[in-house]
């Protein structure tokens, strides 16, 4: 087991956050929640693509400040990132594939 | 993933038993291994939900009533789940924060936040259980079908279409007006929020673990790992929420 | 070894088995070498288990118009033939075989998680039993392995026996899961200093693969094997058409699970036959990183090709031009396997042992299977062959030509290691040929009867359609491959009586477990072994040799031989997690509850409903709670932190 001690002493100290970094992520995310909820409220104002991507942005940007800030992704090994970043693609494929095969559009619904 | 025995390896020279040959602890690697799995879990719940729901839609646009039965306009109001999803979001924020001040040794802040996280995370699952009763109450069964209440204009409305009865028939639940559509919509629902409730409370009992046991060890040097793996884990479920609340309630 | 001093009882006692014979050293073991051997064990009796419904299989259909099985006991028998031999065999075969070597060849005392082991092995255990015990409460499962919607509604299976394939192979999935991120920490993070990823021997690389695929394909099983209880058990209609759910949807989900499933079943064993082929032919590995690499991206593309089981459906040209487009790709990284072992072989000094020999006998079955894989990507072909015995031909030969061949390579080659003793070459050899006649004997004649049109999963068909011959031919080759079987069970008792003794490296071999001794001590290494190359110790014996990078190793290998034990000096400093029960509780407990949970709606034992089966349910979840507690005490207790040793 080889020993990279210093390595993580040195990487750690680059990756901690003030806790006045954490209220502003809370914060943001705070006011991406209530632009969600908004749109939805004036949803007719929109044509239903644009206000379905609008909807998909927004909560991708809540899903990645959690995930960079809060759960420290950003900056931290890159094992971790490759252990979410992999199987997060393949759910996002399995979830479009499955989507797209029992769509009206492509041979039979099931 | 609770305990590990990762530290049961250290050999002569190593004084840092927790960190392997990829320069990482055992646990955290272990961890994240098993969220991504749980990522591609929820992912099923989700899709499953998603091609019920699109069929009933289908049906109902079909048969022109799709804006009187919506299930999900008519069944899943925002107000409360936004409630609910400022609460996960908050627990976040004070998980992040209870981790923040383990790493700087102030345990009075630690058990501050940490109390607060598990906090807001019963609040979250007490909301998610009186939302399981309302539904119940207005229609929507763990079952192939939702009875959902209406007015008589509407009651008139539908039966004055004559629809074939495999897409609705009209009838009575909890003694009001129902249309009783067959869709798999509230079964879905339930099971797919219902699995993400379960993930919660073990959440929350992972977290009050950490809790006891930080307090009973407060000079253990395991304790910030012991606190980033519980808060790792809530941010996860809190992530679930973040997918379901945009694509389920609000899409 | 002495027990004498105090703290010694808590890190030593495991080893107490080198005296003699305890249960308590297996039962509540956390080292991963017992814990393997129960895997295989335990893998080996469901073997027999599974090969003998095999044969009650082949009986009934030797003969045209049979009646020695009825209808019914037909459907349980292949439904628990196949769930056995992919979910009870192969897979913990691989597993048990895994727990065993990866520490080894990386050069670790243990896996990350000991405890967690424990629980997997347990809960395998725990799962299998559940499934089994079905023969005898009402009926097993008899909608065949991959379950298709609606034959496992209640109405059409009304007896528990879809509950107990939901429930049993529930809790093997959990083993599975909790295995696989044991299997990714140690491999990531327990490797010996030196030793990076492309240094790891390719068994290891394979088996880091198929840990990933079952942590990303086997969340979607789960969830539809839940979706299906909720059918059955709360009325909900996930696959019942009747009712608005949808069987097609069954079909994705389970395979898009079953079919990484396969690549489960058979990239470990391609990483075993990549360890057996250099070291028989003296030669490393021809294009390692090609090797390598190509189990990557079968384990990737495993995951955009299931619905190449589902043309029969109709999913319409578009659906079927991508899934048959991207199941002809994975013939790719396949073919590069398959060259680089010939290549390997090429040119070495091959020496044709057991070992060598089954290794010989994966490829060219695995090739046959292969080529018949190719011909079922194509739609139109499929939709010919398709639940056809052309289907079944097919996939014995991937999974019992290729995994079961590659098993039995890996059995003569690790055996040695395992038990200190080496198995009967002269008979292996016979046992060998005797399989590979019988197995072609069995299987070929499938692809001939499955193109003339005989339908998989028939309890019996009329005389006079031209298949009787060939189906009897299969009768017999079934019995022919059983006695060979047998004679593998023989070598082994005859060996662990009185077979020749085996030294640290009988094979003269490149990888790190050959250094230490066979059967290893608790601790494996004394000394944690520097690694200098992806052949320490060839490249200790042979500094000399020119290598697969075309020159001598750079720097000498500073692997040595490792004779040692528990009472050899400095041993008794090592210190290892102690025995406990917590892991065996807690599957049994999880077991109970789950035996519970089948009879949730029905009344057993002349109780009202749901009175046995809460009782059930709380003597599991007593367990449950129990066992954490031991667990959190063990844990504290091997903490370096909080323990009370020094």
């Amino acid at each position: 087991m080889a020993n990279h001690d210093t390595h993580v002493e040195h990487h750690e100290a680059h990756t901690e956050h003030s806790t006045r970094f954490y209220w502003i992520v809370g914060l943001v995310l705070a006011i991406v929640t209530a632009i969600e909820v908004a749109i939805f409220l004036v949803q007719d104002l929109f044509l239903h693509e644009l206000f379905l991507a609008i909807l998909i942005v927004l909560m991708l940007a809540k899903g990645v400040g959690v995930v960079l800030y809060f759960m420290h992704l950003k900056g931290d090994f890159k094992i971790f990132q490759f252990l979410f970043i992999v199987p997060f693609l393949l759910a996002v494929s399995l979830v479009l594939l499955m989507l797209t095969l029992f769509s009206y559009h492509v041979g039979i619904a099931g | 993933m609770s305990s590990s025995a990762s530290h049961a390896h250290h050999g002569e020279a190593n004084q840092k038993p927790l960190v392997g040959s990829m320069g990482v602890d055992s646990r955290k690697l272990g961890l994240w291994a098993f969220i991504g799995s749980e990522t591609l879990f929820f992912a099923t719940l989700i899709v499953t939900h998603l091609i019920f729901y699109a069929r009933t839609k289908e049906m109902l646009n079909g048969a022109g009533i799709l804006k009187e039965l919506d299930p999900r306009l008519n069944y899943l109001g925002i107000e409360l789940t936004t409630v609910l999803a400022s609460l996960l979001l908050a627990s976040s924020l004070t998980m992040v924060l209870a981790l923040a001040a383990s790493k700087a040794r102030d345990w009075k802040k630690f058990r501050f936040w940490q109390m607060a996280t598990i906090l807001l995370g019963a609040s979250f699952v007490g909301g998610q259980v009186y939302e399981f009763m309302h539904l119940y109450h207005v229609g929507l069964k763990l079952a192939p079908s939702y009875a959902l209440h209406i007015s008589d204009e509407v009651y008139n409305t539908i039966a004055s279409l004559n629809l074939d009865p495999s897409i609705v028939t009209l009838g009575e639940d909890h003694g009001h007006k129902a249309a009783i559509v067959p869709s798999l919509f509230g079964v879905t629902f339930f099971v797919m929020t219902g699995f993400h409730g379960l993930h919660v409370t073990i959440g929350i009992i992972w977290l009050l673990a950490v809790y006891v046991k930080v307090n009973k060890y407060p000079d253990s040097p395991e304790n910030p790992m012991d606190i980033e793996l519980g808060g790792l884990y809530w941010h996860f479920v809190d992530l679930v929420w973040v997918a379901i609340f945009t694509i389920v309630y609000l899409m | 070894m002495a027990i004498a001093e105090q703290h010694v009882t808590s890190t030593h006692s495991d080893s107490a088995a080198s005296e003699g014979f305890s249960w308590r050293s297996w039962l509540a073991t956390v080292d991963h070498k017992k814990i393997g051997i129960i895997y295989i064990i335990s893998a080996f009796a469901f073997f027999i288990i599974g090969g003998i419904e095999a044969m009650l299989i082949r009986v009934q259909l030797g003969m045209p118009n049979n009646t020695f099985l009825s209808a019914d006991v037909y459907n349980q028998l292949f439904t628990m033939h196949a769930t056995t031999m992919v979910f009870l065999v192969i897979m913990p075969m691989n597993v048990g075989i895994g727990n065993y070597v990866v520490p080894l060849m990386v050069g670790a005392r243990d896996m990350a998680f000991p405890r967690l082991n424990a629980l997997s092995i347990w809960l395998f255990l725990g799962g299998g039993l559940l499934l089994y015990f079905s023969f005898i409460a009402g009926g097993a499962p008899n909608g065949g392995w991959f379950s298709y919607a609606p034959l496992t509604q209640t109405r059409y299976s009304p007896t528990a026996g879809m509950d107990y394939w939901i429930l049993g192979l529930g809790l093997t999935g959990v083993a599975s899961i909790a295995g696989a991120l044991n299997f990714i920490v140690t491999v990531l993070n327990m490797r010996a200093p030196g030793m990076t990823l492309n240094r790891m021997p390719l068994f290891v690389w394979m088996n880091l693969v198929v840990s990933f695929i079952i942590i990303f394909a086997f969340p979607t099983f789960t969830v539809a094997s839940i979706q299906l209880l909720f059918d059955r058990q709360f009325g909900a209609a996930f696959f019942n058409p009747a009712l608005g759910g949808d069987a097609v949807l069954w079909q994705h989900l389970f395979w898009f699970f079953g079919h990484p499933e396969v690549y489960i079943l058979i990239l470990p064993v391609m990483g075993m036959i990549s360890e057996v082929l250099p070291t028989f032919s003296r030669k490393p590995i021809f294009g390692y990183a090609f090797v390598a690499y190509s189990g990557v991206a079968i384990g990737f593309l495993g995951f955009i090709v299931w619905a190449h089981h589902m043309f029969g459906v109709g999913l319409g040209p578009v659906a079927n031009a991508f899934f048959a487009g991207a199941s002809m790709v994975i013939a790719v990284p396949t073919g590069v396997k398959i060259f680089n072992w010939i290549a390997t072989m090429w040119g070495g000094d091959v020496r044709l042992t057991t070992a060598m020999l089954y290794a010989i006998g994966f490829i060219s079955m695995f090739i046959i299977g292969g080529i018949s894989g190719i011909t079922l990507a194509s739609p139109p072909i499929d939709l010919q062959q398709t639940d056809s015995y052309y289907v079944v031909a097919h996939l014995h030969y991937v999974l019992f030509g290729g995994s079961i061949l590659g098993l039995f390579s890996g059995a003569f080659y690790w055996f040695p290691k395992m038990t200190g003793r080496m198995l009967d070459e002269k008979l292996g050899k016979l046992q060998f040929w005797l399989m590979l006649v019988s197995f072609n004997l069995t299987f070929f004649p499938m692809h001939i009867v499955g193109t003339e049109g005989m339908p998989r999963r028939i309890y019996t068909y009329e005389a006079g359609m031209g298949w009787e011959v060939w189906n009897l031919i299969e009768t017999v080759g079934t019995f022919l491959l059983a006695f060979s079987v047998l004679m593998f069970i023989y070598n082994v008792f005859k060996t662990l009586r009185s077979g020749a003794l085996a030294s640290n490296d009988p094979w003269d071999a490149p990888t790190l477990e050959w250094a230490i001794p066979s059967p290893p001590p608790s601790y494996n290494f004394l000394h944690t072994p520097v690694v200098t190359s992806r052949r320490p110790l060839w490249d200790a014996k042979y500094p000399h040799a020119v290598g697969d990078d075309h020159g001598p190793a750079s720097k000498p290998s500073p692997v040595r031989y490792e004779y040692t034990d528990e009472n050899t000096p400095g041993a008794k400093d090592i210190h290892m997690p102690s025995l406990t029960f917590s892991p065996m509780i807690l599957a049994g407990g999880l077991t109970i509850a789950s035996l519970g949970f089948i009879y949730i709606n029905q009344a057993i034992l002349g109780l009202p409903t749901r009175v046995a089966a809460l009782v059930f349910i709380a003597i599991g979840a007593v367990m449950v709670f129990y066992a954490i507690r031991g667990w959190v005490v063990d844990s504290r207790k091997d903490s370096p932190y909080l323990g009370h040793h020094h």
